[in-house]
C-alpha cells in the first residue's frame, strides 16, 4: 500500500511540474524563455515532452504492474471474504464493531438498519439471526483498479497505434486519407452564422472512398454530414470538423489567355506551371475588409461584405509584389502575367483518425465509475443477534468501512430497545 | 445581453451568503443556538433565489448555463452551499457552516467580478457532454470543498481546549475524519465523472479525448492526489491528521485547477 500510495504522490507531482513547462518546443525555445541551464534541464529530463518520457512510462508501468498484482492476489481472498461475509459462523467468530445485550426483540434492530429478514440458524448450539447486505460492495476496489487497468491499457495502445490524418480543401476536392488508399471528398461545406454574425456551426458533407473518382472501378463509398461535436464514422475512419478557413480562386493570364486558374487556401501559394517562376501567395483573406487606423487590416464580420486578398508575389525567388487586392481595383500585372482573385469561400480541415484502443479506454473509464460506486455506495454490513440463556439477545454490528456512522447508526437503532449496554 | 432580474437575484444571493457567513460567525462566536439556527435559514433561502438565479438565466440563455467563467463561477458557489447544507443538515452540524459559507462568499465574489454577458455559444461549446461535465464538475467540487473544511476543522479541534459548546456541535474526531471521507468519496466519484464525460466531449470537439491540456492534467493531479488520500485511509494509523492534510491538499489541487490554470499556465481549448 505504501509503495501505491508513493506512486499516486510522485505521479500525480510529476505531473504538477509538466504542467508548468510549454510542451513540444525547441531547445531554442526554451533557452529564449527560460536560462540556458534551465533549458539543458528541461531537455536533458525529458520535460520537454514529460507524458511520452521514459519516465513517466515507467512510472505507469509500475502502477499497472501493482495494480495488476494487487487484483491477482486479492483475488482469492476477496472471494473467501464475500463467502464469509454472509456466514453467520464467521460473523461469530470474528469482530464486530459494536453490540448491545440483554435486548427483549431484535428484529426492530434488524429492521431500521434497513436490513432484509434475518435469517435464524444454530451454530455451535446458539441460536443465531443474522443479515447482511452490501456483500458487493467489497469489490468495489477491485472494481475500480481492474477500471483503471483497462484505462491505461487503452490509452496506452491507442496512443501508440492510432493513425491520424488531415484533410483540407474546399467543395469538390477529392483529397486521399494519408496512405490509407482511401479517398475523401468534400461534397459541401458551410459556415452557419447566426443574426449577430458569431458562428453557430461548421459542418462538412463528405464522402469516403475506396478508389479514387475516376478510376475505372466503381468507387465504393459512404457518405455522412459532419459538424463540430459530431464526427461521423466510416470505413473504421471517424471524421471530425477541426478547423476552417478561406480559399480562393487564382487566375492567371497572359494576352488574354488563362495560363492557370485553381483554387488555394489562405496562407498557402501556387508555382504557376505555365509561367516558370512565378509563385502567386494567397496570404489572408478579410471578408468584410476594413482598414483601421493605426491598427491594421482587419475583417468587420464574417460576411462576404467587403472581400478583400492579401497576396505576394514572386518571380524567380525575388519578391514582386505584396498588397491587398479588392476585386473593384485593376487586376494585378506582373510582366506580362494578368493574376486576378475570385470565388472566395471557405475551406473546411477535417481530421480524420482510428483508434480501435478508444473503446476500450472508455469502458475502464465506466468500470472505474461503477467500481467508485461499489467502493462508496454499497458499505457491507452485518448484523447478527445471539440468544443468551436468559432468553434476551446480544446484537452484533460489523460495517468495516461504516465506521463512526454506522456505530451511531446501530445505536439509534438500539436506543429502541433501551436494555442495550454497548460498545 | 444581461438579464436585470437575474442582476437583481444575483446580488439578493451575495448579500444573503454574506449575511449567513455573519450568523454563523455570531453563532460561534456568541454560542447562541438560534443564530446557527437563523444561519441556516438565510443559507436555504439564499440557495433557494440561487437557484432560482440559475434557471432563469438557463430558461432565457435556451441552454445549460455552465459555459463561461462567470456561469461556472456561480454554480460552483451553488454547488458548494447545496453540498455544505446538505453535510449541516443530516448531521446536525452548523458549525461547518462557519467554515463553508466563507469560501462560498469567495467563489460568489469571483462571479460577481466576471461578465455576466449571455453570449451564443461557439460550436465546439454546444453539447450535451459538456452540460454533464460541468453539472458533475459542480457537485464534485462542492464536495471536495466540504472535505476541505472538514479537514480544516479537523486539524483545528486538535489544538482546541474542550468546552461545553464546542463537544456538543463539533463531532468527534473520529467522526470529523468519517464525513471527510464521505464528502472525498462523493468528490471523487463525481470528479470521475467529470474527466469521464469531459474526455468524451473532447473527444466529440476536438478529435481527442485526452491530450494533457493543463486543465486535464491539473484535474488528473487531484483525481490522484484524493486517491491517495482515499488509499492513506486504508492505513492503520493514518487516518484522521495525515487524510485531513491530504484532504486540505486536495482542495488547493482543485482552486487551481479552476481558477490557476486559467491564469498561470497556457491552454489550448480553443475552436481554431
Ligand atoms: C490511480 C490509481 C488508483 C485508484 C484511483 C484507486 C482507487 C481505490 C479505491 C476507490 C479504493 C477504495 C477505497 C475505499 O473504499 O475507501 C481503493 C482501495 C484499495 N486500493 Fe486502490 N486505487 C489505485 C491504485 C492502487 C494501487 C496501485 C494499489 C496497489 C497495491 C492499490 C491498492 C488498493 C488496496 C489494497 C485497497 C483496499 C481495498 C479494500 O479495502 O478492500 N490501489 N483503491
Amino acid at each position: 500500500m505504501g509503495f501505491a500510495i508513493t506512486l499516486l504522490t510522485v505521479l500525480a507531482a510529476v505531473c504538477v511540474v509538466a504542467s508548468f513547462v510549454t510542451q513540444g518546443q525547441s531547445y531554442e525555445w526554451y533557452q529564449q524563455v527560460y536560462s540556458e541551464g534551465t533549458a539543458r534541464l528541461i531537455v536533458g529530463l525529458g520535460l520537454d515532452h514529460a507524458f511520452r518520457s521514459w519516465w513517466i512510462i515507467a512510472l505507469t508501468a509500475f502502477l499497472c504492474g501493482n495494480l495488476l498484482l494487487c487484483n491477482l492476489t486479492r483475488l482469492r481472498p476477496l472471494v473467501a471474504r464475500t463467502r464469509a461475509e454472509a456466514d453467520p459462523a464467521s460473523a461469530l467468530h470474528g469482530p464486530a464493531d459494536v453490540f448491545g445485550s440483554g435486548i427483549a426483540d431484535p428484529l426492530p434492530v434488524f429492521e431500521k438498519l434497513r436490513l432484509p429478514k434475518p435469517k435464524a440458524s444454530q451454530v455451535e448450539g446458539q441460536k443465531v439471526l443474522f443479515s447482511g447486505k452490501n456483500r458487493l460492495g467489497l469489490w468495489g476496489p477491485w472494481v475500480c483498479h481492474l477500471g483503471i487497468l483497462l484505462l491505461i491499457v487503452g490509452f496506452t495502445l491507442g496512443q501508440m497505434l492510432h493513425r491520424e490524418y488531415t484533410v483540407y480543401g474546399v467543395i469538390g476536392d477529392t483529397k486521399p486519407i494519408g496512405d490509407t488508399g482511401y479517398y475523401l471528398t468534400i461534397d459541401d461545406f458551410q459556415v452557419k452564422l447566426r443574426d449577430d454574425d458569431t458562428v453557430e456551426q461548421y459542418v462538412a458533407d463528405v464522402t469516403v472512398q475506396r478508389a479514387p473518382q475516376g478510376s475505372t472501378t466503381v468507387p465504393d463509398s459512404k457518405s455522412a454530414t459532419v459538424s463540430v461535436n459530431h464526427p461521423a464514422g466510416l470505413y473504421g475512419f471517424k471524421v471530425y470538423q477541426n478547423s476552417t478557413g478561406y480559399a480562393a480562386r487564382i487566375t492567371v493570364e497572359e494576352d488574354g489567355t488563362p495560363l492557370q486558374t485553381g483554387v488555394v487556401c489562405a496562407g498557402e501559394g501556387v508555382e504557376i506551371a505555365d509561367a516558370p517562376g512565378l509563385t502567386v501567395y494567397l496570404n489572408a483573406f478579410y471578408p468584410d475588409f476594413y482598414l483601421q487606423p493605426g491598427v491594421g487590416p482587419t475583417t468587420l464580420s464574417g460576411r462576404m461584405n467587403n472581400p478583400a486578398y492579401l497576396y505576394s508575389i514572386t518571380y524567380q525567388d525575388s519578391m514582386v509584389g505584396m498588397n491587398y487586392w479588392l476585386p473593384t481595383d485593376d487586376p494585378i500585372t506582373v510582366n506580362d502575367y494578368v493574376i486576378t482573385f475570385s470565388e472566395p469561400q471557405s475551406y473546411t480541415l477535417l481530421q480524420i483518425k482510428t483508434d480501435r484502443f478508444q473503446s476500450l479506454a472508455l469502458l475502464g473509464g465506466l468500470v472505474t465509475m461503477v467500481g467508485l460506486i461499489l467502493a462508496f455506495y454499497l458499505l457491507p454490513v452485518k448484523v447478527w443477534a445471539v440468544e443468551s440463556e436468559d432468553g434476551t439477545w446480544t446484537v452484533y454490528g460489523r460495517s468495516r468501512k461504516g465506521g463512526a456512522l454506522f456505530r451511531e447508526a446501530f445505536e439509534e437503532a438500539l436506543q429502541s430497545q433501551t436494555k442495550g449496554e454497548t460498545l | 445581453m444581461t438579464l436585470p432580474l437575474e442582476n437583481i437575484l444575483f446580488y439578493g444571493v451575495l448579500c444573503l451568503y454574506f449575511l449567513a457567513m455573519i450568523l454563523y460567525f455570531l453563532f460561534v462566536a456568541l454560542k447562541k443556538e438560534a443564530l446557527g439556527k437563523g444561519a441556516i435559514w438565510v443559507q436555504i433561502l439564499g440557495l433557494v433565489l440561487h437557484t432560482a438565479a440559475i434557471v432563469l438565466r438557463g430558461i432565457v440563455a435556451g441552454r445549460l448555463p455552465l459555459t463561461n467563467q462567470y456561469e461556472f463561477a456561480t454554480a460552483f458557489a451553488w454547488g458548494l452551499c447545496l453540498v455544505s447544507l446538505v453535510f449541516i443538515l443530516r448531521f446536525n452540524f452548523p458549525i461547518l457552516g462557519a467554515f463553508a459559507a466563507p469560501i462560498t462568499f469567495l467563489i460568489i465574489g469571483y462571479a460577481a467580478l466576471q461578465s455576466k454577458e449571455i453570449r451564443a455559444l461557439m460550436p465546439a461549446l454546444q453539447s450535451n457532454w459538456l452540460g454533464f461535465h460541468v453539472s458533475t464538475a459542480i457537485i464534485a467540487y462542492g464536495a471536495f470543498g466540504v472535505s476541505f473544511v472538514l479537514g480544516i476543522i479537523f486539524l483545528l479541534r486538535e489544538k482546541m481546549k474542550a468546552s461545553g459548546f464546542l463537544d456538543q456541535h463539533i463531532p468527534t474526531r473520529e467522526k470529523l475524519d468519517m464525513l471527510s471521507y464521505r464528502s472525498v468519496a462523493l468528490g471523487l466519484l463525481f470528479l470521475t465523472f467529470t474527466i469521464v464525460t469531459g474526455a468524451i466531449w473532447a473527444e466529440r470537439a476536438w478529435g481527442s479525448y485526452w491530450s494533457w491540456d493543463p486543465k486535464e492534467t491539473w484535474s488528473l493531479v487531484t483525481w490522484l492526489v484524493y486517491a491517495a488520500y482515499l488509499h492513506l485511509r486504508i492505513r492503520r494509523g493514518w487516518q484522521g491528521r495525515s487524510a485531513a492534510i491530504f484532504a486540505v491538499v486536495g482542495f488547493v489541487c482543485v482552486i487551481f485547477t479552476y481558477i490557476g490554470v486559467n491564469t498561470l499556465l497556457p491552454g489550448v481549448h480553443s475552436y481554431k
